[in-house]
C-alpha cells in the first residue's frame, strides 16, 4: 500500500567517456529504508548527486513526491524536503558542533539580510531551533557541542552529518555511507538510530552502505548497482541470493 | 590651538575611522562570507568618486554658481564660491551630506552587483580575479576621464562641515573646529557601522555566511542559496566600503583618483583584517587600529630615528608592515582575536542532562523488526572460489 516517494526513470550520466550511470530506474517507497549497494565506482554516489541536483543527468527524470525535480539546483531539492549527506563528511569546520546543527534548520527568518540585525524578528524561532538541536545532540550522544566541528573525530563527524540531515526536517534523507569508517558496534548503533528515526518520524531513507552484513538487517528494499546500472533489486534476501549480484560485486572490486 | 599630541590623535582617528569602515566591510565579505575581494579599491574609490562628482554639481545648480563655467576646469573657483555660501547654511550642508551618502551607498551596492553578477556562479577564485581587475578599471577610468573627478589633477569637494568653523569651543581655531567635527562624524559613523556589522553577523545570517565560506556544497545540501547569499554579502559590503571612501573624500575635501591605489585601499585593509582576525569584528577593529597607529607613529617620530636608518623613513613603514604580515601568517594565522563560534541567543547553562536509558538499550540490540539470514559479502568470495 506504499507508493514511491522518489523515483528515477532512465537516468544516464556520463563524464567524458565514462558512463557513470546508464538507464537507472529506482523507486523508493514512502517510509521505507532502501539500500543502494554496489562495488566501488559503480555509480552510487553519482546517482545521489544526480537526484540531489549536484549533477545534471544527460537524460532521464527524477521525481520526488510527484514533482519533477530533474536538474533543479541542490538548495531547491533540499528545500522540497529531499536532503542528502556526503560520503566524505563535510562539516562547517569553524562553526561549533551546535552551529552545524542549527544551520541545517529551515525557514529561519534570521537568515535574511534585512531581518538579521533585528533580533526580535527571529529570536523566538531561533530558540525553538536551539531546543531541537540539543535534542539531536542528545540523540547522537555528541558531547563537544560548543567546540568547532573541525576538532571532531571521523566517527563523530559521521554522526554530525546525520544530525544535520535530521535538523532539516527532511521528508526523505539520502545518506552516502553513513557508517563508513565506524567500527561495527558504532555502525550498528548508527543504523539502529536511523531505523528508530524512520519508525518514529516516518522519514524515508535511501542509504548507501558497503558493509552489507551490518546494514541488511535494517533495510526494507535493496538496489544493487554495478558499472552504472541497476543489476538487481528486491528484498535483502532476494538481492543477496541473486547470482548477478554475487558476480557484480566480485567483478567490480577484486577481480 | 591643539597641541602636537592632540593633533596627532585627531589625525589618527580621522585615518582610523574610514579604514575601520572599510575593514569591517572586507571582514563581512571575506571573513564571514569567504569572498576574496582583492578589489576593495573599487567600492572605496566608487564612494569617493561619487563625492567628487555629485554634491558639487548639485550645489552649483541650486546656488546658481558657475553658470557658463566648466565645472572641472574651473573647479577651484566654483568650489570656493559654493563653500563661501555653504558655511552659513547648516541645513543645506547637512542635507547635501545626507543625500550624497545615500547616493554613495546605492552606488557602492550597484558596483558590487555589477562586478559580481557575471561571475557569482563560478568558484570563489574567479571572483577574486574579477575584483582585482575591476579595482584597476575604476582607477583607469578615474585617471583618464576628467569629467568624472578631474583625472590626475583631481577635483575639489564642497565642505558640508564648513559651518563648524564659525563656532568656537575650547579655544580651537576655525580650521581645527572643522577638522574635529568631521573626525567626530566619521568616528560616530564608524561606530554605527561596527554595531550594525555585529548585529548582522551575530545572527542566523552570520552563521549561514560562515557555513557557505567553510563548505559550499554542504550549505547547498542543507538548502542554503549560496549564489544569492554571496551576491547579497558583496552588495552590502560594497555599500559599506563606499561610505568609507566617501568620508575620506569629505575629510580631505578633494578627490584625486591616484590616491585610491591598490596598496592603500586593498592591500592594507587585507593586512588589517588578517592582523586582527578574520570573522571577528572586534579583532578587525583592533587590527586596523594597531596598523594605522604604527604607521602614524613612524611618520610622527621619523625625525627621531630617521638619522639611524640608512634609507628614507617612508620605506621603513612598508618594511615593517611586510614583516608584520609575514609574522602573522607564520605565527598567528588566525589573527590577534581568532574567530569564535557565535551564540545568537543566550543558552541557560549547558545542554539538558542526558536521558541515559533509552539510548543505550535501543542501540545495543538491533530493532527486531526484520532479521534476514544473511550471507556476508566475503562469504561470496569464498563460495565463488
Ligand atoms: N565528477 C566526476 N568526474 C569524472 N568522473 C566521475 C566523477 N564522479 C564520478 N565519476 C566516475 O563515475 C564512476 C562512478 O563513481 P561513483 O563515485 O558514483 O561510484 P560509487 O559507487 O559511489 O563508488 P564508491 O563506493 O567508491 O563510493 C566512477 O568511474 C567515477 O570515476
Ligand atoms: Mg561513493
Amino acid at each position: 500500500m506504499s507508493q514511491p516517494v522518489l523515483n528515477t526513470v532512465n537516468i544516464r550520466k556520463t563524464f567524458g567517456g565514462v558512463v557513470a550511470l546508464d538507464s537507472v530506474d529506482i523507486n523508493v517507497d514512502k517510509g521505507s529504508m532502501t539500500m543502494l549497494i554496489g562495488p566501488n565506482g559503480s555509480g552510487k554516489t553519482t546517482l545521489i548527486n544526480v537526484i540531489s541536483g549536484f549533477y545534471k543527468p544527460d537524460r532521464g527524470q527524477v521525481t520526488f513526491e510527484g514533482r519533477d525535480i530533474t536538474g533543479q539546483p541542490p538548495n531547491k531539492v533540499s528545500a522540497y524536503g529531499l536532503v542528502r549527506t556526503f560520503q566524505i563528511p563535510s562539516p562547517f569546520v569553524k562553526l561549533s558542533v551546535l552551529e552545524n546543527l542549527l544551520i541545517a534548520s529551515k525557514g529561519n527568518p534570521g537568515e535574511s539580510f534585512l531581518k538579521a540585525p533585528l533580533k526580535m524578528t527571529w529570536h523566538k524561532k531561533e530558540s525553538e531551533i536551539y531546543d531541537r538541536a540539543f535534542r539531536v545532540l542528545d540523540l547522537l550522544n555528541l558531547k563537544l557541542w560548543d567546540q568547532p566541528a573541525g576538532v571532531l573525530s571521523g566517527g563523530q563527524l559521521k554522526l554530525l552529518e546525520i544530525g544535520r540531515a535530521l535538523m532539516t526536517g527532511a521528508k526523505m534523507i539520502m545518506m552516502d555511507e553513513p557508517a563508513a569508517g565506524l567500527n561495527p558496534v558504532l555502525a550498528h548503533k548508527v543504523f539502529a538510530h536511523i531505523c528508530d528515526i524512520k519508525q518514529r518520524l516516518g522519514i524515508t531513507f535511501l542509504i548507501i552502505e558497503h558493509r552489507l552484513d551490518i546494514a541488511l538487517q535494517y533495510v526494507d528494499y535493496v538496489y544493487a548497482m554495478a558499472l552504472g546500472t541497476v543489476i538487481s533489486h528486491g528484498t535483502g534476501e532476494e538481492v543477496m541470493n541473486d547470482p548477478k549480484v554475487i558476480e557484480g560485486y566480485l567483478g567490480g572490486t577484486c577481480a | 590651538m591643539l597641541s602636537g599630541e592632540s593633533l596627532f590623535m585627531l589625525d589618527l582617528v580621522a585615518t582610523f575611522a574610514p579604514y575601520m569602515i572599510i575593514t569591517l566591510s572586507l571582514n563581512l565579505e571575506y571573513g564571514f562570507g569567504g569572498v576574496p575581494n582583492f578589489g576593495k579599491t573599487l567600492a572605496v574609490a566608487g564612494g569617493a568618486f561619487m563625492v567628487g562628482y555629485l554634491p558639487g554639481r548639485i550645489l552649483a545648480g541650486i546656488m546658481g554658481v558657475g553658470q557658463g563655467m566648466d565645472y572641472v576646469a574651473q573647479n577651484a573657483q566654483i568650489i570656493t564660491e559654493i563653500n563661501n555660501r555653504l558655511v552659513f547654511n547648516v541645513p543645506l550642508s547637512l542635507g547635501i551630506l545626507l543625500i550624497t551618502l545615500v547616493a554613495v551607498i546605492l552606488f557602492g551596492a550597484f558596483l558590487g552587483l555589477l562586478v559580481t553578477v557575471p561571475v557569482v556562479r563560478l568558484r570563489a577564485d574567479y571572483l577574486a580575479m574579477t575584483f582585482l581587475a575591476a579595482g584597476e578599471v575604476i582607477l583607469v577610468i578615474g585617471n583618464n576621464y576628467p569629467p568624472l573627478v578631474g583625472g590626475t589633477l583631481g577635483i575639489g569637494v564642497p565642505d558640508p562641515f564648513g559651518w563648524a568653523s564659525t563656532f568656537s569651543v575650547l579655544g580651537l581655531s576655525p580650521g581645527e573646529m572643522r577638522n574635529v567635527t568631521v573626525t567626530l562624524f566619521m568616528a560616530i559613523t564608524a561606530i554605527i557601522i561596527f554595531l550594525y556589522a555585529q548585529k548582522l553577523t551575530h545572527s542566523p545570517l552570520g552563521r549561514v555566511l560562515r557555513a557557505i565560506r567553510d563548505d559550499e556544497n554542504s550549505a547547498l545540501a542543507l538548502g542554503k542559496d549560496v549564489t544569492s547569499n554571496r551576491l547579497k554579502v558583496i552588495i552590502f559590503a560594497s555599500a559599506i566600503a563606499a561610505i568609507g571612501g566617501a568620508l575620506y573624500a569629505f575629510y580631505t575635501a578633494n578627490v584625486i583618483s591616484t590616491a585610491y591605489s591598490r596598496v592603500s585601499w586593498t592591500f592594507w585593509p587585507w593586512v588589517m583584517v588578517m592582523l586582527g582576525g578574520a570573522a571577528n569584528n572586534l579583532g578587525v577593529v583592533c587590527g586596523t587600529f594597531i596598523f594605522v597607529a604604527v604607521r602614524k607613529l613612524i611618520i610622527f617620530y621619523k625625525d627621531i630615528f630617521g638619522p639611524f636608518i640608512p634609507f628614507d623613513v617612508v620605506w621603513l613603514d612598508m618594511l615593517l608592515l611586510g614583516a608584520a604580515l609575514v609574522f602573522i601568517l607564520l605565527y598567528k594565522p588566525e589573527g590577534l582575536l581568532p574567530e569564535k563560534p557565535i551564540k545568537t541567543i543566550k543558552i541557560e547553562g549547558p545542554p539538558p542532562p542526558k536521558r541515559e536509558a533509552p539510548e543505550e538499550t535501543s542501540s545495543s540490540q538491533a530493532p527486531s523488526k526484520k532479521k534476514v539470514g544473511l550471507k556476508l559479502p566475503f562469504k561470496f568470495k569464498v563460495r565463488k572460489k
